[in-house]
This record gives C-alpha cells, structure tokens and sequence, in this order.
C-alpha cells in the first residue's frame, strides 16, 4: 500500500520537492544578503541615534518580497488542500479505481491510513520548511515593524501554517470522499478553507484570551509620544495615533478621545484647540500650518479627557500561535476521523 | 467445500428502490457460474455484495463460508473486476503488477508476467492508453495473478468487441482450469456465456428467476408442440414456463425433473439461449403466471 501511495503521488511529490529547493535556495541567499545589509544599516545608524530613516528605506526596498512570499506561504495550505486532498480519494471514486485497490489484500482501513498519513505528513512538512524559512528571512523586516499580529504576518509565520496546512489537506480528502467527485470536491475546500480562516483570524483569534486595556489621559506628555492626530468623522472624532502601549501588543481597538463621561469629543468642543479646523475656518485649514501636537495635548489637558485602547499584549502571541495551531489540528483530526468512519461504515 | 456463494433471502434497497429482493441461492463449489439478466436487474448488486464492496440491506450472504467482511484472509481469497475494468490511468501496465505483488501475499509474479507477455501488452505502455480490451485483460490479470478461490467478474466482456470478447473469454477458461479457481461472470448476453460457464443464475426485476447446473438445466427443459390446448390440458407434474398459442397451435416451454411423459406433441430440448429467454419473457410479464410459482431457485 505504501508503494501505491508513493506511485500515486510520485510525481508531485517530485515537483514539490523542486520547488522547496527553489525556495530554499532563494531565500537563503537572499536572506543572507538582507540580515548583512540590516547589520550594517544598524551599525551605521545607530551611533547617530536615528534609525528611522534608514529603516524606512530598508523596509522600502524589502516589503514587496516580503508581500510575495508571505502570500505564497498563505496560499499554499490552500493548494494542497485542492491538489493533494480532494483528488486524494475524490479522483478514485470518480475513476472507479478504488474498486480495484478495495479487493486487493489490503483493507480499506489501511488504504486510506496509508494515503491521508503519507500525503498529509508530506503537506504538513511543506508548509513547516515554508514557514520556517519566511519566519527566519523576514526577521529583520519583523523586528522594524515591530508588529507581529498583522493578519498576514501572524498566518505565515511560526506554527501556525502546519495547522492550516494539516486542516486543508484533510479538508480536501473528507470532501473528496463524501462528495465522489473530485471538481467539486476542490471548489468546496477553497471556499470553506478561505472562510474558516476569515472566521479565526476575525473572531477566534482576538477573542480567545482576555485583552487588556489601557487608558490614557490626553495631556502634553501623551501628546509628545505620538506620531500624530486624526481626524474623521466631520471632525466629530479624535484619534492620537500611535499611542504608547507596551510594545508588540496587538491593538485591537482603539476609540475616539472621550470626556470623563465617556462621551466622544469632535473637535468642535474645543475650537481653540484645533484653530484651522473649527467651522469657522473653512475646509480648507492646511494641516502644515496647524498647531504642534504637543500643544494640542496641552490645550485638552484640562478638559479632563482620555483614550482608551484594548490590546492582546505581546506574550499573547505564542499562546494564540499555540491555540490556533491547535484548533485546526483538531479539525483536521476530526475529519480524518470522519474519513476512518465513513470507509467502515458504508460501504460504495 | 464451503459453496461459492451462499444467500438467504438476500436484498438490497437504495433508497425505494429495490435493486435486489429476496435472493436465495446456494452455488457449489468448482463451478464457473454465469449470472444472467437484463440490464438494471440486479447482477452488479448481487456481484458488489459478494466481494463486499456493498453491504445488503436484509439477509445473509456467505461468500466461501464466510460473510464478505473485508478482512485481509477474505479479501485474498476473492478476486473482483468491476464493471468498468477500472486500472489506474497514469501506471502502466508493470506498475499494475508492481501493485498486485505488493498488495498481495499470495500474488503470482510468473503468471502476471507469462500472462502479460501472451496478450501483447507492453508493460512501459500507460494504462490508460490502453483499449478497452486490453485494459480489461490487464484489470483479469491482476484480479487472476492474486490466486484468489473465486473470480468474480461484472460484465467482463461488455464493452469488447466480439473478437476480443473470444480472447479474453478463452483467457479466462485457461487460468481458471489451471488454478482450479471458481468464478461468477455477469451478462445480459448468454451467448457470452454458454460456452464458458457450467452453472447458470437468471437474475429479472431484481429476483432470481432460474437457478442450476446448466446440462441439468438442459436436460429438465423441453419444447412442446402441439395441438392448439390450454395450459391445464398437460399431464401434471409440466412445470410450464412460457406459452405461445396460435390458432391450431400451441408451444410451450415446460420444465420437469422426471422424465417427460409421452404424449401426442413434439418434445425437444432447448439451446440455452431460449431457455433463459423464455424464463426472461415470464419474469417480465408477470401475469402469465398461470400455474404455480414453480421454476424459482430450483
């Protein structure tokens, strides 16, 4: 049965393992020039104190790989689900072809252990070197930007792409099982694969562990700590952005300022705070020519105001990467099992 | 020796519909048995419930003595070609016998190969380019070099031409008599069978119909000619099965297991071909039934 499996999947077995190569070898190499390059930026910058600039350029001339690879990483869990999973026992019952495996002397059961454990570890052990790989040749990038919890940052990077990649293979082969057919069987895995990940990244990942919240009140110190002030909302709405909470905390959500009361303040409260935004202004009040922010920090300070931000703090990310890995392992466990169950139960 | 195949009241419903109903057969062992029937009458229900590709909805069935339960003993002992003769499109035909030889304890590398080499199959060539012939010469091969006790083969020979039809039947004849294997094949044709098969099963409107050695078949049927007569005029004991009146004339097909009695009509046997098509021709117009229920199983 291992022989037959292994015939069966040869070819793409080959195929993979070429383009792992590839990719292994790209980004090593290219990875070995980036982490040069960053080491040598960061010498050269930091005894001037300011990095900002140079990593902004750093970051300039790397993000479109990044963005390439981490969208190939994301994608590929994706594709070995429809390639691998759902042709994985679909193309056989479509074929007819388990009917000539089925009456060899080999049980069912061992037929399809054999198949979902040898092509599944295959995927599984994919996405692992992917993802290793990224994890290491992004660092740099990572470190700068300094926030790991990016939907596509946190998808592609450490455990949790075994996960998907598990989940996605399984998917594919339960549906090419119960559906007989291999198209549909494909068009299914994608969509539910696409939409579990929405669902996760939307609803499971913030709200699986407790956040914290931190407030702060808006004064002159706040002010000197952020990177700027927005407005939206017809001026009905103030945000200082980049407030100073702990460092790679995931901000989850970040309110308008409001008053001791919790009510939302626009700037039309304080017209002489925001001189140029006020009605009597016009539209046109040029943001160049504006206050400093510290000054608009000052001039709130007494109006008792705060901002309030809810936050997954940094030590949350291993967990959360634990606990989604965890999540889509056991579907994947869950389906297989549905698998295992179906093959004895019925019989085609 | 445990009987071929051994069915108690056997049936199977998908969903309404019945595909097969009350099937009670006992086939002793050492025969090639030929299940015939129209299409839709039940012949590939009764085939997948034998090899255990189909589980029944009542009844028992024993294939070998033994329920077909998927078990690797019981698997080894059982060789299946479906219907489709189906082969995986992008092996060839060595990987095929690659397969069976790991797949299979039992397996017979000499004969797959000698078998291989008699059909003219090259074994580079990909199954899958194959002709319907071939590729079922190749799905028998397979099913032949596992040594299993019992063959059982779904319309093996339907979608060959009649050429090929003779090739692959006459293959099949010599590794049967050389292993000493019993076999169950299906077809709508009995001409496809009556030169291979010394055991017959009809198979109508998902009911066994006829069911028997075929020279005893043969020899218990008759075709009576004679004057224009109902059916109650025959001397008892004239299990009638089929009837045809003409204004002067009647014709009868009857079966009985003692001798024929004389009487002032014409008697002769009949080929098996209209043997089994007058069983076919009273299973699908039902209200003939005249005189008793008589003629199934035995």
């Amino acid at each position: 049965m291992i022989w037959l499996t292994w015939r069966q999947f040869r070819a793409q077995a080959i195929a993979i393992g070429a383009l792992l190569a590839v990719a292994t070898i790209a980004l090593v190499i290219t990875g070995l020039e980036m982490h040069h390059s960053y080491a040598a930026d960061l010498a050269a910058c930091t005894p001037q104190g300011d990095c900002d600039s140079t990593f902004r350029e750093f970051q300039n001339s790397w993000m479109p790989a990044l963005g390439l690879i981490q969208l190939f990483l994301i994608v590929t869990p994706a594709l070995m689900g429809i390639f691998w999973g759902a042709p994985l026992i679909g193309r056989e019952l479509e074929t007819g072809t388990h009917q000539l495996a089925w009456n060899q002397t080999v049980t069912r059961t061992r037929w399809l252990a054999v198949k979902l454990a040898g092509v599944g570890l295959v995927a599984v052990a994919t996405a692992g070197i992917l993802s290793y790989l990224l994890t290491w040749w992004a660092g740099p990038l990572d470190q700068i930007a300094g926030d790991r919890w990016q939907a596509m940052t946190f998808a592609s990077r450490d455990i949790v792409p075994l996960g998907y990649a598990a989940f996605a293979f399984a998917l594919g082969a339960t549906l090419g099982l119960l559906l007989r057919r291999t198209l549909p069987a494909m068009a299914i895995t994608l969509a539910v694969f696409i939409g579990l990940q929405i669902l996760v990244a939307t609803t499971f990942r913030p709200n699986l562990l407790p956040s914290s919240s931190a407030t702060f009140p808006i004064n002159e110190s706040i002010a000197s700590q952020v990177h700027g002030i927005e407005i939206r909302h017809g001026a009905e709405a103030i945000y200082f952005v980049g407030l100073p909470v702990p460092p790679g905390a995931w901000v989850m959500s970040a309110p308008p300022i409001e008053d001791a009361s919790g009510q939302v303040v626009g700037t039309g409260a304080h017209p002489d705070c925001f001189p140029g935004f006020g009605p009597a202004a016009g539209a046109g009040g040029a943001k160049s020519v504006g206050p400093r922010i510290e000054q608009i920090g000052a001039c709130l300070a007494s109006d008792n105001l705060h901002e309030a931000v809810t936050y997954q703090p940094a030590s949350h990310y291993w967990p959360l990467q634990w606990a989604e890995t965890g999540l889509y392992v056991v579907l994947a466990a869950a389906l297989a099992g549905t698998c295992f169950w179906w093959i004895r139960r019925r019989r085609n | 020796m445990n009987a071929i195949l051994r069915a108690q009241a056997l049936g199977k419903k998908y969903g309404r519909r019945e595909a097969l109903t009350d099937c009670t057969l006992e086939i002793p062992p050492g025969h090639v048995v030929g299940l015939v029937g129209p299409n839709g009458a039940g012949k590939t229900t009764l085939l997948k419930i034998a090899c255990g590709m189909l589980a029944p909805t009542s009844g028992r069935i024993e294939v070998l003595g033994e329920e077909p339960n998927g078990a690797p003993a019981h698997l080894a002992k059982v060789g299946y070609v479906a219907q489709e003769t189906p082969t995986y499109a992008s092996l060839t035909v060595a990987d095929h016998l690659t397969l069976g030889a790991r797949m299979n304890p039992r397996w017979d590398a000499k004969l797959a190969s000698a078998r291989v080499e008699q059909l003219g199959l090259d074994p580079k060539q990909k199954a899958g380019k194959l002709s319907g012939g071939q590729r079922a010469q190749l799905a028998l091969t397979v099913a032949v070099a596992k040594r299993p006790e019992l063959l059982i083969l779904d319309e093996p020979v339907a979608s060959l031409d009649p050429l090929a039809r003779r090739g692959f039947l006459r293959h099949l004849m010599e590794s049967v008599a050389e292993n000493d294997t019993s076999a169950i094949l299906s077809s709508h044709l009995v001409s496809d069978l009556e030169r291979v098969c010394d055991y017959l099963v009809v198979l109508v409107t998902s009911r066994v119909h006829l069911a028997g050695e075929t020279e005893v078949l043969l020899a218990q049927h008759y075709r009576l000619v004679c004057t224009r007569r109902a059916e109650s005029d025959l001397p008892p004991g004239l299990d009638v099965i089929w009837a045809e009146h003409s204004d002067r004339q009647s014709t009868f097909v009857v079966r009985t297991e003692a001798e024929l009695p004389t009487g002032d009509w014409s008697a002769e046997h009949l080929e098996l071909e209209d043997l089994v098509l007058s069983y076919m021709e009273r299973a699908a117009a039902p209200a003939r039934r005249t005189t008793t229920p008589t003629g199934d199983a035995r």
